[in-house]
């Protein structure tokens, strides 16, 4: 896999969480996440089922508002803002499971992406040339579409809003080994265009490749954060339950 | 900073943040104090009011019971419209995912064996290709 862009991380984030808070009903679960997204740049965040990774992506993406701690987009703290707000301005998150609409065409899918990004045959040109294989499919069910395809609709979906920043959650779940290959390359060369990305997944080595940084979640803080380099000799501590 | 990364902190520093879900549970809240405080305040000012000589006295407390009736009716309004709208969501929310899962579980069924493309009931009507409907 070829590697992200390789932005430098000491350009002000682009997204940022700092010392965030997040709680389910009176259990805390995110105990001050710091984390920050540079312009251009994949940062993976990574850490065992439960550490916190799509809590942390439901407080970034607006979904669950932090009961402490701040949110910052490109610098302007966006705390407590709606999900809708947040993918209108460009902070654009394919949650886990995919989220597809599965009742409906690959077609209909995309022109769901019609009411912030134009006419559908642009859209449809535009995703067709990237993902050959959905043009092939653009009659399907999404639900009838393979894992890796529906992943590829989701992912082209969010690409049509022209986000700035793309929060992806578990892009690996339940796919072949593969097929997540063949994703992370296409992961590479959207951030190559310039998107910054924040992927969360469980499996740290798909994401390594291409991660200009990453974090390792545990027990809902970030245990470590670095360059995948330095944090190879964390991975099996962070994910045997070991904290070093 | 790219273009799109500038755009961005544009619209990040223009965005406002809508605070319309701590909003709902403040009315909620206020509309229920109000219904209680207003039937509370009648049910103690109409018998005091029984107790009175004087017909200003007895007028006042009418007056106030009458007013704490309204303000409880007021409440009451603003406690229900506030309920709804949180259990509309949610209902909303409800159906959309017991929409997806009933999808979900016919895809399931139209990929076991049986009814995969050779089987002449699925060639009589394939949901999953809407070109050929």
């Amino acid at each position: 896999m070829m590697a992200g862009n390789g932005a430098a991380p000491a350009a002000s984030p682009l997204l940022e969480l700092v010392g965030i808070r997040a709680a389910y009903g009176g259990i805390e679960v995110l105990h001050g996440v710091d984390l920050a997204v540079p312009p251009g740049a994949v940062v993976a965040l990574l850490g065992a089922n439960g550490a916190g990774k799509s809590t942390t992506v439901k407080v970034a993406s607006g979904l669950l508002a932090p009961t402490a701690g701040q949110v910052h987009v490109a610098g302007h703290d966006v705390t407590g803002a709606s999900c809708h707000d947040l993918a209108r301005i460009g902070v654009c998150t394919i949650p886990e499971g995919r989220g597809v609409f599965p009742n409906l065409t690959v077609r209909e899918n995309l022109w769901m992406a019609t009411q912030v990004s134009g006419r559908l045959d642009r859209i449809e040109e535009g995703v067709y040339a990237r993902f050959p294989l959905l043009g092939e499919r653009r009659t399907l069910l999404a639900g009838s579409l393979s894992g890796g395809e529906q992943q590829m609709l989701a992912l082209s979906r969010a690409l049509v809003t022209d986000p700035a920043v793309l929060v992806l959650d578990e892009l690996s779940m339940g796919l072949a080994p593969i097929v997540v290959q063949q994703l992370y390359e296409i992961v590479a060369q959207v951030a190559r265009e310039g998107i910054s990305i924040l992927v969360v997944e469980q499996f740290a080595r798909a994401v390594l490749g291409i991660a200009d940084r990453a974090a390792i979640m545990v027990n809902g803080v970030v245990a470590h954060a670095g360059t995948p380099a330095e944090l190879q000799s964390e991975l099996s501590s962070a994910y045997l339950g070991e904290r070093t | 900073m790219s273009e799109r990364s500038a755009r961005l902190e544009q619209e990040a520093a223009n965005l406002k943040v809508s605070t319309s879900a701590k909003r709902d549970g403040v009315f909620q809240t206020v509309g229920a104090l109000a219904m209680a405080a207003g039937v509370v305040v009648a049910l103690v000012a109409y018998p005091l009011s029984l107790g009175k000589d004087d017909p200003r006295d007895i007028q006042s407390l009418i007056i106030l019971a009458v007013s704490m009736l309204a303000l409880a009716v007021a409440g009451a309004a603003v406690f229900l419209r506030y309920s709804l709208a949180r259990f509309l969501r949610f209902w909303l929310l409800r159906q959309l995912y017991e929409g997806q899962a009933h999808i979900d579980r016919l895809v399931g069924a139209l990929d076991k064996p049986g009814t995969a493309d050779g089987d002449a009931s699925s060639d009589a009507f394939s949901p999953r290709d809407r070109s050929s409907q």
